[in-house]
């Protein structure tokens, strides 16, 4: 039936758009709110992976334990940068940030392949066998499932660090207006640096979910970075809400694509859908009117 | 430039077009081949990221569709190579206008994110309708030249990098090229004192756009054969962006410079790493940008004029002590 198959498009992209909600998520409080330009975002969702997968390697717990870890690990990888490379450049234009974390980017991706070589690897857990039946003709593979509620799960603490914490408020009050921040005595640099390192450590633990239903390959997040900053743009800019939105469009979107034109054509539906709401509506889709 | 300057410069082009009589092996003429073809993109991704300050990231497209201009046109159109260079420029041309008429109102990242999407939308179709560009598989080019290739194709790039550097030369001195620093340095001032900021950086981009496209066919030519992940992937863009950088966005000698000491690193490199040879790109990026944020050049002659000046006032110092 094709209305069943479109059904079960739309639902495997809504679970994989969580996981792309999460590294969107992550860009849009780097990006979107702190107005770091970061090029190397899917560098660390693929270093993130890559954490998970050598720790499951090494000791078999379950990749759906060693997330955390993982995010910890980019939580502390992303401190460190902000400090030794960010800091140093600050106030300067955002095309030494964007060279900046686009040479970051080559030296994780490039790193790993000299450590790891280029080879494809996907791991194998008990779950990757089972699926989930919704009814004759629709059926969800379960480690997607789990993912999916675990992705949930860490964007409501997101979106509650961003919303409800102190960091979170001193965030959005240097995003409003990061003159007078400091003068309510706001550490700015101390809030941009939990920002940024909560940002890669939301990629990072979205490295680690994509584990067990994805390929892992150094390149693997190349194409994230981009869909990330086509999820903060569509969102909406400072909108953390919006980004993770934008993540789910973007997965369902991408998987009625590869239904009805192909899986091929995914990545380039995507691209221009960002090019026009650049040209058309720069405020993006979720977002509030904006100069 | 002074005339001086003008002379050394075409001593270095004729010293450079005699250089196959002393090297011979094909190896080293490939590398020097590369190093000038590098240097020609440098120069050309110059106009627009480093004279008017707009960072593309996207130039693989220009580079790309002059390739495959010349690796389609001849077998679609019945057409000699040479033309269907000049086909490829043309598209080129097309892409420039479309990717300017769109991202030139976007500032900041977002243009440099337009500019990259872009030019993975070319790449992605190029990948994906195989029955016009071959698809993955790729596609045979014609050969630009026969008889001794290596020599030839080296000269061509010499003769490229010679156009590209006149070019510069001309734009850096002419009244377009004030326009086009003015909009760099601040765009609103620039629009507030009648510079037509669009139409002045749509002009740079397509000249940009038409020297990258005649580089892309060169390259396609020497390979005989191109694939979408190798001529439009966002390597080459990034590699054309940081040879700029690197010798210095913005001076006329930087993208040269930047291309000698990049080829060579990666030359050497490409033996110690392998494929992770982008390694030591990502350090030269970081490098450049904590250590060198004005290129090569740049600091160097910010060094050289600072001298100049403190070597001035030590001087008349000297001259009010002796009085």
């Amino acid at each position: 039936m094709d209305l069943y198959a479109a059904l079960q498009a739309v639902i495997n992209g809504v679970l994989t758009g969580a996981l792309y909600a999460l590294v969107g998520m992550g860009l849009a409080l780097i990006f979107g709110v702190m107005r770091i330009v970061n090029f190397a975002h899917g560098a660390f969702m693929m270093l993130g992976m890559y954490a998970t997968y050598v720790l499951f390697t090494r000791t078999g717990i379950s990749p759906y334990l060693l997330f955390i870890v993982a995010g910890i690990m980019l939580f502390g990888v992303g401190y460190a940068i902000y400090y030794g490379l960010l800091r140093p450049i600050h106030g300067k234009s955002d095309f030494m940030q964007i060279l900046l974390t686009l040479g970051i980017g080559l030296i994780a991706t490039d790193g790993v392949l000299l450590i790891f070589g280029a080879d494809y690897h996907q791991i194998n857990i008990p779950l990757l066998g089972k699926n989930l039946h919704l009814g004759p003709h629709i059926a969800v593979n379960a480690p997607w499932v789990v993912s999916f509620v675990i992705a949930v799960a860490v964007a409501l603490g997101l979106y509650l660090f961003v919303t409800r914490t102190m960091a979170g408020r001193a965030a959005r009050a240097i995003a409003q207006n990061r003159y007078s921040a400091p003068l309510m005595g706001i550490n700015v640099f101390r809030v941009q640096a939990t920002s940024f390192a909560v940002g890669i450590a939301a990629a990072g633990i979205a490295g680690g979910l994509l584990l067990p239903v994805f390929y892992i390959y150094p390149q693997v997040g190349d194409q994230f970075t981009l869909k990330a900053f086509v999820m903060v743009v569509l969102g909406g800019m400072e909108s953390i809400v919006g980004a993770a939105l934008a993540g789910l469009v973007l997965g369902v979107v991408e998987s009625l694509t590869s239904l009805y034109w192909g899986n091929e054509w995914a990545l380039a539906v995507d691209f221009v859908i960002f090019l026009l709401v650049l040209s058309l509506k720069p405020s993006g889709i979720f977002g509030r009117q904006k100069a | 430039m002074k005339r001086s300057h003008l002379i050394a410069a075409f001593a270095i082009f004729i010293l450079s077009l005699l250089v196959p009589l002393v090297v011979q092996t094909g190896y080293l003429l490939q590398i020097l081949f590369r190093v000038y073809l590098f240097a020609a993109l440098g120069l050309a991704w110059n106009l627009i990221g480093g004279y008017a300050g707009q960072l593309s990231l996207g130039h693989a497209a220009y580079f790309g569709a002059g390739a495959y201009g010349l690796a389609l046109f001849p077998g679609k159109l019945g057409i000699s190579p040479w033309i269907a260079v000049l086909m490829g420029v043309i598209v080129a041309l097309g892409c420039a206008l479309l990717i300017g008429g769109v991202s030139f109102r976007l500032r900041g990242p977002y243009f440099v994110l337009a500019t990259i999407a872009f030019a993975e939308v070319l790449r992605l179709i190029a990948k994906n309708l195989p029955d016009v560009t071959g698809g993955d598989v790729g596609v045979q080019v014609p050969g630009l030249f026969h008889g001794n290739v290596n020599r030839a194709f080296y000269w061509a790039a010499v003769v490229l990098t010679a156009l590209a550097f006149a070019t510069t030369v001309a734009i850096s001195r002419a009244r377009f090229g004030y326009y086009l620093m003015a909009i760099r340095e601040d765009e609103d001032t620039a629009l507030s004192v009648g510079i037509g900021a669009a139409r002045t950086k749509l002009a740079a981009l397509m000249v940009s756009a038409v020297l990258t496209a005649l580089c892309g066919a060169l390259y396609a030519s020497l390979f005989l054969y191109v694939v979408p992940d190798q001529v439009l992937s966002i390597d080459v863009s990034n590699e054309i962006a940081i040879v700029a950088m690197l010798g210095g966005a913005g001076t006329v000698l930087g993208p040269i410079v930047g291309s000698v000491v990049l080829e060579s690193a990666s030359e050497i490199f490409k033996n110690i790493f392998k494929e992770a040879h982008l390694l030591i790109y990502g350090v030269l990026l970081v490098v450049v940008v904590l250590f060198l944020p004005e290129g090569i050049v740049g600091t160097l002659a910010a060094r050289l004029r600072r001298r100049a000046l403190f070597g001035g006032i030590k001087a008349s110092a000297k001259g009010v002590a002796n009085n």
